[in-house]
């Protein structure tokens, strides 16, 4: 009989709870996003009718800062996340192990500078 | 058991058009693709934000007004909102509810986490801006 | 008096004289009540009898006769003529399978993933047979009845592209039908079933595309089992973090 040997791939099953809770907060976050700094923004629509810019999520208030690291964060796991499957399915398969260290690293640097920035402008007073 | 195979067997391998060759698999990879636009539009934020970090708000919000960045992230707002419908209708396929002796369908599904997002957009912009 | 005919184009491969397939079409009177299984069965008997095929109860239940109709995989008893456009349909082999011959696909992975999965009721210990059958309740019967209609006709691997891609992918069927057992309250094979399905090649490599819940002719609606699987695993990932030394 075939001696068989199982691993669970637990690292791969937390990435997918932060894949599919970046799934969420792509889906009801990132649109209100685009939209405030793609249309009300260059357009001067609602809520940038008046004297606020996209700026002011940093500098309004802290949970606006908050609203923007989860939403970019989230969105950025999920979207590499993804992507890489989708290149393993349209022929890259060989490069699985490659494309994956790129992805997070990506993934990672870009949450980590992300953080740093928004660490350091709290700490100094641009979000209050 | 295993057989000796005397005869060679045929196996066609997919190829990397294959979801070209059905609306249903085209339609799929089309989703999946939303994810390129979801994670290069929040590099161009982060991107965004070092001019500002590096210089000052004003770099940020001049490469916000850039009309190339306005139109790739118009085009990403398309795609987010595909990525939003159909993960809204794959929780309908995913997580039916039991109500009474039937389901829930996807269809039910989507429309509720609809409503849902534009209610949380309304309390995102009203908590992050208008406050 | 003029017959309705049709056109049935099928897939042959004879693996002893072609070196590679090639299409055949026979003409078959057509009646509106046909599936394609009979079609097949009239060719094979009166036109052409090397024509080979797989088939059984003809009646949905067997889950012999899968194939591809007209680009989609499904059961041949099932496929009624007069669903398809036209007089002519086409009938190849169910994709993602090495073909033996004709419309005869290679089924040894899927047999192998089957067992794989140990599909039966695991006990910790087994009770002797004086204590009676182990009871359930219809709600517990209810948690995991529909992943128990699967018959085993393989169109839902015909129709996923990522087993098509990789043949390692344990595969809609398999992953259902382990987790109808995770899912039985009489079940105790937790451990045993586990690693098999949250293996990287277990129910991690689906990507939702959900074809095979549409060709599944049971309603056995497999992307949703393997999803539970998946939400299971991430559960226990998680838990296995907050708690490293106990905890289920």
């Amino acid at each position: 009989m075939k001696t068989e040997t199982h691993k669970v791939a637990r690292l791969h099953a937390l990435l997918w709870g932060i894949f599919s809770l970046g799934g969420m907060i792509a889906a009801f976050l990132l649109p209100v996003l685009i939209y405030l700094t793609a249309i009300a923004y260059p357009y001067s629509l609602w809520p940038f009718n008046g004297t606020k810019n996209p700026g002011f999520l940093i500098t309004g208030h802290t949970l606006g800062a908050l609203f923007l690291f989860v939403t970019v964060a989230g969105s950025l796991f999920h979207g590499i996340f993804r992507f890489q499957s989708v290149l393993t399915e349209v022929g890259l398969q060989k490069y699985r192990r490659g494309l994956e260290a790129v992805g997070y690293f990506i993934i990672f640097a870009g949450i980590i500078i992300l953080g740093y920035y928004l660490a350091t402008w709290y700490l100094n007073g641009t979000i209050t | 058991m295993g057989d000796t195979k005397q005869y060679p067997e045929i196996r066609k391998r997919l190829t990397p058009g294959w979801w070209t060759h059905n609306r249903r698999y085209a339609n799929y990879m089309v989703r999946e693709w939303t994810s390129l636009f979801v994670a290069l539009y929040s590099l161009l934020i982060i991107y965004g934000l070092s001019l500002w970090f590096n210089g000052s708000e004003t770099d940020f919000l001049n490469f916000l007004k850039n009309p190339a960045i306005i139109g790739f992230s118009i085009v990403a707002l398309f795609f987010t909102m595909y990525h939003a419908v159909t993960w809204f209708y794959l929780l309908g396929a995913v997580a039916p509810v039991k109500i009474g002796r039937s389901h829930t369908k996807p269809w039910q599904a989507l429309i509720l986490n609809l409503v849902l997002l534009v209610i949380i957009s309304y309390v995102a912009i009203w908590i992050a801006i208008l406050r | 008096m003029s017959q309705d005919i049709a056109t049935i184009r099928v897939t042959r491969y004879r693996p002893e004289k072609d070196s590679k397939p090639f299409v055949q079409e026979y003409k078959v009177p057509y009646r509106r009540d046909m599936v394609v299984l009979d079609a097949l069965n009239y060719i094979k008997s009166q036109i052409d009898g090397s024509l080979t095929y797989r088939w059984s109860c003809r009646m949905g239940v067997c889950g012999s006769c899968g194939a591809s109709v007209d680009g989609k995989p499904k059961l041949t008893c099932e496929s009624f003529l007069h669903e398809f456009k036209g007089r002519t349909i086409t009938v190849e082999p169910m994709p993602n399978f090495p073909v033996i011959k004709d419309l005869v696909v290679d089924m040894e992975d899927f047999m192998e993933k089957l067992v794989k999965i140990k599909p039966w009721i695991i006990r910790e210990k087994e009770s002797p047979v004086e204590e009676g059958e182990y009871k359930q309740s219809a709600k517990e019967l209810e948690r995991y009845s529909q992943f128990s209609s699967c018959i085993n006709c393989m169109l839902c691997y015909a129709a996923c592209p990522i087993y098509g891609l990789n043949e390692k992918f344990l595969g809609p069927a398999a992953t259902a039908l382990a987790y109808r057992y995770i899912d039985d309250s009489r079940d105790q094979g937790k451990d045993v079933r586990f690693p098999i399905v949250h293996e990287m090649e277990g129910a991690w490599e689906c990507t939702l595309v959900g074809e095979c819940s549409v060709v599944c002719p049971k309603g056995v609606d497999p992307m949703l089992a393997i999803q539970r699987t998946k939400i299971l695993g991430a559960t226990n990932a998680v838990k296995s973090l907050l708690m490293p030394r106990g905890g289920r």
